[in-house]
């Protein structure tokens, strides 16, 4: 039974052989949407009773879906700084199976559930390179499991990108 | 000089782990995940198949695991021996020896004889009686493996008290049901009552997101059908999946009565023992309340008990097992949460629950279901699985027309009831495993068959229930 949970495991990783081809087609926009399962850290400070900074270091699966999608998932990495008063600053990298990565910043309201966050796609390496876009996704739930270990999954992810031309 | 057919079968089956290891880590990397992350699960199922085939023991695999992935640049050390400086791994240390006190001081034995001389009259009134026990204290240890720190040296002085040894091949069976017993009391125990488990809390936020509010009472309604079922045929089940050796012991109580009258009054350690283990109890039923680490109180009470010399540094120094454990176990837990942190979990969750969406809604509810608990076969962590899977469980589940309150209940039960599916499945386990009544293979056995046990009560039983009670 064992067998078979690891051999299900191997091959949902593997059910999917197609390729993406080596460059993302050039000037030609790539609706996606999806969901992203994180866990990481978050540092938190207090400056007084009512308001609280936090510096926060996830990552996670992130899997997509649409005709024109970039890619099955990636794996997504995000630093930021949450502050109640201000919002988020963050920057995130996707990386996929191939090593190829794509970069972007984050903007929005502070990291808890239900709050959406907004990212601007600035180029990436490989088939990404010279890459811009757009994304926004929102928090179904960030939960506390240990002090200072969150976990979070972000929904209604959904964006789109396309290589060369100006940011949108 | 030629090889003997046990040690030729016991070389094919480790060329035959580290094919497997080699064939997953060179295998193109999944569209969607990184390489560290596919290389790990390499490493991982190969240290997990080569316990289940004999290759290794635990240890041996789990060592050779971490060190893997750590030369090949797969983890970064702080990461990958991240599980050394764990409080759950800790606690599981600490709850093991503070145990050998209660055995030690006479404390145990005493405690022993009481239940022996009101249930002892066979192996099954033992283990009704240990189930009993766990049941009626869960609601109030929010940490299960503190839990497992009280009920542990109950269940080791029961065993012992019935002069059953782990080195005696024949009497070790009636300690290895005993404990087993006791494991899955603590998974089944914790399906009972929301707050028997830090898991269920966690839990019980993600299903508010899905339009389903539970409380104490609520949880309790709910589960109780299928549980307390469960809990009522728990021991005969393993009782006929690993007999005990004794059926009947009719003469056991009145033996025990004279035994506890010889006995006399309580000794100095076994009233600083009992007075640090009420402490210690106390600690962890009131951790949340007062912000105290359930860990931190087990250090301070492991420390009383070692200031007052009921445990001397000679003790410590003779628990080779619980290095043993404590080894695999940090080990484990650290590749399992990197499995999880570099997506891969919540990339498997995903990919499968997506798979069934062209199946009717009680045939999606019944896949999620089985597919949730089979899961648990790669976390070493309840909560971690709760956390990476749950909602995306309930996300595909509830799409398809699952009612959304009859499969949040069914997920968050599963979540106590599949941590005995593996030794290492939840934290509690480790205690009864460190014991060595039980061998690995034995253990992994019977944690798939009373995992399924489970699984089929809360499928036959529980699913009306919870549809009835949801409606």
């Amino acid at each position: 039974m064992i067998a078979l949970a690891l051999a299900l495991a191997g091959l949902a990783a593997c059910g999917e052989g197609s390729r993406p081809p080596e460059l993302l087609p050039a000037d030609t926009w790539h609706a996606f949407e999806g969901s992203w399962n994180a866990s990481g850290t978050r540092h938190t400070l207090r400056l007084g009773s009512q308001h609280r900074a936090s510096v926060i270091d996830v990552s996670g699966s992130m899997l997509l879906t649409g005709d024109s999608r970039l890619g099955i998932g990636f794996r997504a990495e995000v630093i930021g700084f949450s502050d109640d008063q201000h919002g988020l600053v963050g920057r995130a990298v996707w990386t996929d199976e191939r090593g190829d990565q794509v970069f972007s910043e984050l903007k929005g309201e502070k990291v808890v559930t239900g709050n959406r966050i907004t990212g601007t796609i600035t180029g990436g390496t490989g088939r990404y390179d010279g890459v811009a876009g757009e994304y926004g996704f929102q928090w179904q739930y960030v939960l506390e499991a240990e002090e200072g270990t969150i976990q979070g999954r972000a929904i209604g992810l959904k964006g789109r990108v396309r290589r060369g031309g100006k940011q949108p | 000089m030629s090889a003997s057919p046990a040690s030729l079968s016991l070389l094919l089956r480790r060329i035959a782990v580290f094919a497997l290891v080699l064939a997953i880590w060179f295998a193109p990397t999944p569209a969607g995940l990184t390489g560290p992350a596919w290389h790990l699960f390499a490493v991982f199922a190969g240290a997990i198949v080569s316990v289940l085939l004999g290759a290794f023991p635990l240890l041996t695999a789990s060592v050779l695991a971490v060190a893997a992935v750590v030369l090949t640049g797969t983890l970064e050390m702080s990461k990958a021996f991240s599980g050394f400086a764990n409080p759950s791994v800790l606690l599981v240390v600490v709850a093991f020896l503070v145990a050998q006190a209660v055995v030690k001081s006479g404390l145990g034995r005493r405690i022993s004889l009481l239940i022996v001389s009101a249930f002892g009259g066979s192996p099954l009134g033992l283990a009704y009686s240990v189930v009993l026990t766990d049941a009626v204290i869960a609601p109030a240890f929010p940490s299960n493996t503190a839990r497992g720190g009280v009920l542990f040296p109950v269940v080791l002085s029961l065993a012992q008290s019935a002069g059953s040894r782990p080195d005696d091949a024949e009497k070790r069976r009636l300690g290895g049901y005993l404990m087993f017993c006791g494991m899955a009391s603590l998974a089944i125990s914790s399906a009972l009552w929301l707050t028997a488990t830090s898991v269920n809390p966690i839990g019980t936020q993600i299903a508010a997101q899905f339009g389903v509010e539970i409380g104490f009472g609520r949880w309790l309604i709910a589960a109780s059908v299928p549980t307390l079922a469960a809990m009522l045929l728990l021991p005969l089940v393993v009782r006929r999946l690993f007999p005990p050796g004794v059926s009947e012991t009719p003469d056991a109580p009145r033996a025990a009565r004279a035994e506890l009258a010889s006995m006399g009054s309580m000794s100095r350690d076994e009233i600083v023992t009992a007075a640090a283990f009420a402490v210690m109890v106390t600690g962890w039923i009131l951790a949340g309340q007062l912000g105290l680490s359930v860990t931190a109180v087990a250090f301070g009470g492991l420390g009383v008990l070692l200031a007052t010399s009921v445990l001397t540094l000679d003790d410590i120094s003779k628990q080779g097992d619980t290095l043993t454990t404590f080894l695999w176990l940090a080990v484990l837990f650290a590749l399992s949460g990197q499995l999880n942190e570099l997506g891969f979990m919540g990339y498997v969750g995903e990919r499968l629950a997506s798979r069934l969406e062209k199946l009717s809604w009680p045939a999606v509810y019944v896949a999620l279901l089985v597919l949730y608990v089979l899961l648990h076969y790669l976390f070493v962590s309840q909560t971690s699985q709760v956390l990476a899977l749950l909602a995306v469980f309930l996300t595909v589940g509830v799409k398809q027309g699952v009612p959304a309150p009859l499969l949040c209940f069914a997920l968050l039960f599963a979540s106590s009831y599949f941590s005995v599916i593996t030794p290492q499945g939840g934290s509690q386990n480790i205690i009864f495993v460190a014991s060595g009544y039980l061998t690995q293979r034995e253990l992994y056995r019977l944690g798939l068959l009373t995992t399924a046990f489970f699984l089929t009560v809360f499928l036959l039983l529980g699913t009306p229930w919870l549809l009835f009670v949801t409606r």
